[in-house]
Parts: structure tokens; sequence; C-alpha cells
């Protein structure tokens, strides 16, 4: 009888159209540029972007993590709650039908340096035992002569969509961006992952991104069809407040089937 | 007036046993079926099935030719290798049988309109108006006909297997049980193989079961399984399942050093098995040996698709043993998270009740007709005890097993294991007349007690077809009351949907707001579906389809995406497209998203002109 019960009543327990544009509305009344939206779980997420997409711009919902924002709207039901909201207290909370709206409050980390955005600023080149391939600025990316090519794309990274530097790097070669004087904080934030669920599966090589500062290496990240959206922050106290020279180094044991994206920022938390 | 004379004994016998054995399970068949039959019509078409759609048609077109050319003399023609690949090439990693009897409805059936605009949406030609019994709307009905005859008919077979050892009232339940599945429901009404083949293992195992007895079900099995052969290769493993049952069944042979004799009915399937595969499978008959190991290798070495089990996305064997496990795992949780869950609890009760069956015991709730004398291959179950435990317990943990293998592939969810549901329903109803036995125990004699087995049965049904009627015509993303409904299954990373059959209540939007362009992204539903809608009057016909490929949301002003975890790509790829995160429609179930519609709200790049 109770699971009878419960086939009749869970429908009627579902977040309802205007449950969704009840909280919408609520946000909209409060939404600051730089705030972040949410739906918690994740899988209400369209339904989140159906009513409040246009405050969720593509950069934004392809970011790379949650610590630059600074306030997050919740839009959670069930007891959910979204993982960019760790670290916060809750500042304000309503109920709409069955979603509960929450803004949370946390400290947020200052964006010093982007090099997604500022990837015009770098060059590009291609290392090989023979020699130095010739790389170019294009419309909207590197273009290199073995073909090579680096530039910004809204990647699928682990099944979700991420912002970053996408290329498809080469076997027995080291393609390596550099920023030549980057303003620098305490941390380095990078990440990276493989793009596209088909690649993943047709390819097994296993990429690597070196990170140099004044040629000094600060660590490195390994992307495989695995690994997802890989994470790092590397300490960068010894630059704190000052420029210096940023090299991100890509290399890969087996090229087939492999299109790294990565992003980076350099970020006082 | 006339006064009818009072019955006798036997003929008050002759009509309870009818209605008993005959009545009842023919009722729950076409009451199954037309419930089917009532809201197929919420179900939209998948990728598979609007192949079979398309197969069905092509090869009905052949046996129509076929006829023509005899009436000329010329069967030959329809019989040459050219004429025969050119219609049975299509799908042929499938067996036949299905696509035919789909083919064959749709051609008896349909409402037929076919000389006006939708004459080109044919993969046939179309040469004249059909002449037809217009049952049918929708041409998508009449092809989906057989498949919900077969499935009420799968009811009645249920009814049966579970009266070789169950009395009437656990008998019908079981029967109700086994269609009342959110996910057996969702595969039971559309033209497709899994509920067949489901229906084609209760009917070789009832055949097999009675032949233990009888030489006349021995052909039939063999018979039974040939059919089962040409409806889907699930048939293959069968065999082994007896095989297992039949070897338990007999092992004090063993002990007498003295091997079970082969029986009538594993004779009967390796003769007429083959045979009746061939026969109904014109693409074999001109290069048979190759042709079957092409099948055969085909399903052997299957890709892996991609299918969300437990928040990852599994399109490849795992390697990792952690990775393993949990990929062994499948199977159980998917079946405890899917199936109702008053169904699994008469199911656990039937097993303790098999489990503490005491053979030729007085009283208990699961009995078998009475040995009947000197066993020979013909009757090679009359001398013993016909375990009806092992019997049920293979057919369950047979394709549950198949699962469990890591390097087996799980795209398509519970679909690949459902042949187990019907047995597991089985045992449940044993769990029933456990049930029966305890509440009749606890009445007094009287009305009470007399109305008891139908309150008692309609009790037990009603969860299992509540559950079934909330899930549609959304089963495959149903989870039962332990995993917390749609809402729970969506937040354990459960898979959603497959094959893009989820479209169909937007498609009155879509045509509403079809792009003056008339470039629409269709993205996981298949142009065979979007063909089929325009037959159906359900989209307007010669509604746009860019065609599919990661280019083609660029080249599109409105855009669909099925959310499934691998098709996150998709979406990014129609972000990109329309400049916005923004769907204009999004089409859920109890508040779990299915599908979202992107349009374009800004003119697209300038593309440089063409030389």
């Amino acid at each position: 009888m109770v699971e009878a019960a419960n086939a009749w009543m869970a429908p009627t327990r579902a977040p309802t159209d205007r449950d969704w544009r009840a909280a919408a509305a609520r946000v909209r009344a409060e939404f600051r540029p730089g705030d972040l939206i949410v739906a918690a779980p994740a899988w209400a997420d369209p339904l989140m972007r159906h009513e409040l997409g246009d405050l969720v711009p593509i950069a934004v919902a392809g970011r790379m993590d949650a610590a630059d924002f600074g306030r997050v709207w919740e839009i959670a039901q069930r007891g959910a709650r979204a993982p960019e909201t760790a670290g916060g207290r809750v500042v304000q909370s309503s109920r709409h039908g069955a979603l509960s709206l929450r803004l949370w409050e946390k400290p947020k980390s200052r964006v010093v340096f982007d090099f997604l955005a500022g990837w015009r600023t770098a060059s590009l080149s291609v290392r090989r035992a023979g020699g130095e391939t010739p790389c170019w600025l294009g419309q909207d990316r590197f273009q290199c002569g073995d073909g090579t090519g680096l530039g910004p794309e809204l990647l699928e990274v682990d099944t979700t969509s991420r912002n970053g530097l996408g290329v498809e790097p080469q076997e027995r070669a080291t393609t390596a961006l550099e920023y030549e004087s980057v303003p620098l904080g305490h941390e380095l934030t990078v990440a990276a992952g493989l793009h596209s669920v088909w690649l993943r599966k047709a390819g097994d090589g296993k990429v690597e991104v070196r990170v140099l500062i004044d040629g000094r290496a600060v660590g490195s990240l390994q992307a495989s069809s695995a690994s997802g959206w890989s994470l790092r922050r590397f300490d960068t106290t010894a630059w704190a407040g000052r420029s210096g020279r940023v090299r991100f180094e890509i290399t890969t044991d087996k090229a087939y089937a492999r299109h790294l994206g990565f992003n980076a920022e350099a970020r006082e938390p | 007036m006339t006064v009818e004379p009072p019955l006798t004994c036997a003929q008050a016998r002759r009509r309870s046993r009818w209605r008993r054995e005959w009545a009842l399970p023919i009722l729950l068949a076409v009451a199954s079926s037309l419930w089917l039959l009532a809201v197929e019509g919420r179900e939209g078409i998948g990728r598979d099935e609007a192949q079979y759609f398309r197969a069905g048609e092509r090869y009905w077109g052949w046996v129509e030719n076929a006829w023509l050319e005899l009436g000329k003399g010329h069967l030959g023609r329809a019989l040459s290798r050219s004429a025969i690949d050119g219609a049975w090439e299509d799908n042929h990693e499938h067996p036949p049988l299905m696509k035919l009897l789909y083919g064959l409805s749709w051609r008896a059936f349909h409402t037929c309109d076919c000389m006006g605009a939708k004459r080109g949406l044919h993969p046939i030609p179309i040469i004249g108006r059909h002449r037809t019994l217009p049952l049918f709307a929708r041409e998508s009905t009449a092809f989906r006909f057989p498949a919900i005859l077969l499935a009420g008919l799968g009811v009645a077979l249920v009814y049966w297997l579970a009266r070789q050892m169950l009395q009437p009232l656990p008998a019908a339940v079981a029967a109700v049980l086994s269609v009342a599945q959110p996910h057996y429901f969702f595969h039971a009404q559309i033209a497709c193989f899994d509920v067949p083949i489901t229906v084609m293992a209760v009917l070789v195992a009832l055949a097999y079961w009675k032949s233990l007895v009888s030489p006349r079900w021995g052909i039939l099995c063999g018979l039974f399984w040939g059919l089962a052969l040409a409806t889907k290769h699930n048939a293959w493993l069968f065999p082994f399942f007896l095989l297992i049952h039949y070897l338990w069944m007999r092992r004090r042979d063993f002990l007498r050093l003295r091997p079970p004799r082969l029986p009538l009915a594993f004779v009967a399937m390796a003769v007429l098995g083959p045979v009746v595969l061939f026969g109904l499978w014109p693409w074999l008959w001109h290069n048979p040996v190759e042709r079957t190991r092409a099948w055969i290798g085909r399903h052997t070495q299957h890709e892996h698709y991609n299918f969300e089990y437990l928040g990852r996305n599994w399109n490849l064997p795992p390697t990792r043993t952690e990775l393993k496990l949990l990929r062994a795992s499948f199977p159980f949780v998917t079946t405890l998270f899917a199936v109702p869950v008053t169904t699994l609890a008469l199911a656990g009760v039937g097993t303790i009740v098999l489990g503490r069956r005491r053979r030729g015991k007085a009283g208990e709730v699961v009995a078998l007709a009475p040995q009947s004398g000197r066993a020979s291959w013909l009757r090679p179950g009359a001398d013993v005890d016909r375990a009806p435990g092992v019997f049920l317990a293979v057919h369950i943990a047979g394709p549950v097993a198949i699962l469990a293998l890591p390097s087996t592939p799980i795209f398509g969810g519970m679909k690949h294991f459902l042949p187990a549901m019907p047995f597991l329903c089985v045992v449940a109803g044993a769990g029933v007349a456990w049930l029966g036995e305890l509440a009749r125990g606890l009445l007094r004699p009287g009305r009470l007690q007399r109305a008891l087995p139908a309150a008692l049965g309609a009790l037990l049904c009603l969860p299992a077809v509540s559950e079934t009627i909330r899930s549609h015509p959304d089963g495959l993303g149903h989870y039962n009351m332990l995993a917390g409904g749609f809402a729970g299954g969506a937040t354990l990373g459960m898979n959603r949907q497959f094959w893009g059959y989820s479209v169909l209540p937007l498609l009155p939007w879509i045509s509403d707001h079809r792009p003056a362009s008339n470039r629409v992204y269709w993205h996981d539903v298949l142009h065979d579906a979007v063909s089929m809608y325009a037959r159906d009057g359900r989209l307007p016909i010669g509604i746009g389809d860019v065609g599919v490929g990661e280019q083609m949301p660029a080249r599109s002003d409105l855009g669909l995406v099925t959310l499934e975890k691998h098709f996150a790509l998709y979406e990014g790829l129609e972000w990109a497209a329309y400049h916005t995160t923004k769907p204009s429609l999004v089409y859920t179930h109890e508040g779990v998203p299915f599908v979202v519609v992107y349009e374009r709200h800004e003119p697209p790049p300038a593309q440089p002109e063409s030389p």
C-alpha cells in the first residue's frame, strides 16, 4: 500500500513550472553581476537555465571551477546541495513550492590573470628533435606548420561543458604555449582534461601538461581518457605580486584521438 | 422461457477448468494488449524501432513482390540473390520474424493515404493505394500491433507457466506482475525485439517443462526455439539454461554412473531450430554459413555504446578491478531499483518458499503434477522431481549473469536481461501463494475468507500497476521507491533514456516553432523516426533535418538534445552555435528533464560564398 500510495503521490511532489518561475523571479530581483546560479541536484540544471539562462552565459556555464564566485544562488530540491556552495554560508533562503532557494556567500579568489581570456598575448611553438615548427596567430586560433592548432573552445570534458584552450598534441613533440610577462598571485590554478566522449573512447594515450614559471617547473597534470577534469593549484608565493614568464608544455605518448582542453588562472585566494 | 437443466458434476468441473485454464489467461492477455494499445500513442519512436519499421516495410515489400512474381510464373526472380539482398540486407544484424510481422501488420491494418504527400516517405516504391483493414489511424500503431499482441500472449504464457506449479490466483498475480513493470511495459508496446524475445523465452521454457512428461511438447519446444532464434540472438542462450536444469533434475543418473538420456526437446531444438530460422530468413538462403557466422560475430563482438550507470558513462569494458566489480553489479542494482518493490519482496518470499519446498509433501503451495511412471527420452521427467526452483533460478540467473560479466556491453539497460523478469514474477507468484495460505489461516471460514484470494491478488498487483501507470511514457527513466522514483534515479546517476524516443511530447511545439530556414537538428532522433512522425501526421511533411554530426548544430536554427550523460557534447555544440545556454523548451517527467530544445535568436555568422 505504501508503494502504491507513493506512486500516486510522488508526481505531485515534483517542482512545477510555477515553482521554477517563482524562484527565478526572486533571483532576478537580487542578482548582481558576478553571481553564480546553480541547480541542485545538477541534473536540474537545464530547468534552471530555461528560466535564468540569460544570466548564465557560456563563460559562466563552462567555468573552470566556482572559486571565482563569492555569491552563489542555489535552486535546490529534495534536500540536495550543490558542490559549488562548499565553504559558503547561507545568507538568504526562501521556499518556492518544492524548490528551495538559497543565497550562499563564500570567500572568492581574485583573478590576477586569466590565461584563457589572454590567450592572444601568448606565443605558441612546437619543438621536435629536428627543430622548432613555426606557429602564427590566426583569426581565432594559433596555427602551426605541422597542422597543430590551439585556440579557445567550448569543450566537453568528462561529460561537462568547459571553456578552455583546445589543442591536439603531437607525438615526439612538445607544444609550448608561453605567456611572456604575466602578473601572478599566490596561486596558479590549472585544469585540464580530454575533449569529446568519442575521442576518449577511441584513444588511450596520455597527455601531460607541464607548467613552468621563469623556466622553473612548478608542477604538472596528466590527462587520460579516465582522468576527467583535473584541477591543480600550484603555490606561486615566490612570484606573488610580480610578473613572470609562464609556459605550458604539452606532450603525449600517443596522439591518436587526443584533444586536450586546459584552462588556467593566476589567483589570489 | 426456457430453463436450462442443471449441470452435471462433470460438466461443472469442465466449465470451471475452462475458466481456470483458458478464460482467465485469455482475459489477462486481452486486457494487457488493450492496455498497451491504449497508451502506445504516448510513447515516441526510438532509433532502433524506426529502423525496424523501415526494414519491416521492405521485407513485406519483398514478400508482396515474390507473390506477384509467383503469379507471373517468375518466382525465381524474387528468389535471386540481388532481389533478396535488395530487401533483406536492411538491418540484417537482427533476424527477421518480428520485422516481418511488423511489416505484415502495417500492410494489413494501416489507414492508407499513401498516394498523397507521404508517398515519398516510404522506403519502398508506392505504386498504388493500399487496400487495407484500416484498424489504426497511425501507421506506427499498425507496425507495433504484433509486438503488443505478443506482449499480451506473454502474460498468458506466464500464467500457464506459473500454473505448472501454482494455484490459479498466484499464477494470475504472477502474470499481471510480469507486465506491470515500468521498464518491461516501455518495451512491450514498441516494434522492437526485447519483449518478443522475452515472450519466446517463456514459450520455449514452458514447452520444455511440459516436454519432460509429454513428447508432443518436445517437438513443439524445437519449433518454438526456431521462432525464438528468428526473433533475437538471446535465443542462443536458452538451450544452455535448459541443459543446466536438465542435468540437475537428472543428477541421480550420474550417481548411478548412467548418463542422462538426450531428451526429445533437445533433439527437436537441434533439428527444428536451425530449419525454422533458415526458412524464415531469406538473407541466409544464398550464403548460409558465412552469413550465420557474420550474424554471430556481430553480437559476440558488439561495440560498447555509451550508457550511464551510477553516475559514470560506460562505453568500454572496464580494466581496473574496482570498476570491474562496480560494472558487475549492474544487473543486480538495476533490478533492485527498477522492478516494483512489492514484486521484489514477493519474489524474495517466493525464493524462500521454493528453497524450502519438500517434494511430494502434502499442503505445499508449490505443487507439481504427480510423477507418472517410467522415464524415457520422450518423457525424461516422468520419474524424478522436476525441480521447479532450479528451473526458475537458471532462467533468472542466466540472463543476469551474462550482463554481470564486465566484458558484456550494458547499453540496453534492463532490456538485455528482460527475459529473466517473467520467471522472477513466477517466483513472486510462489510468494503470493504462501501469503494467501497465511492469510487464509488468519480468517474464519466464511464470506471474508472466500473473498480473500481476489482481494489479496488485487492488493498485491496494485503497487506494480500504479508504478507502471506513473512511469508511462518514460518507463526507461523510472526507478522504484527504493531509488526515489524518477528524481532518485537521476540523482543516483542511473540511465534515464536511450534511442531518442522522448521527443514526442515536443513535436507540436517544434511544428509551431519550425524555423523559416527549416533547418532543424534532431540530434538522437533518427531520420527514419522523423519520417514516421510525419507519416503519422505528428510533424509537417517536409520538416527539415540537417542530419547528424558535430558540425550540424552550427548549420541549424533549432536543435534538440536528448539528455543522456554522454550527449553533453551536443548541448555544448548548440550553446556555441546559438550563443545561448537558455533552452526554449524542456520536456520533463516528474520534474526530471529528458529533452531540451534550443533556438537561434540571432543570425548565424555569414558564410563565405562559394566561388
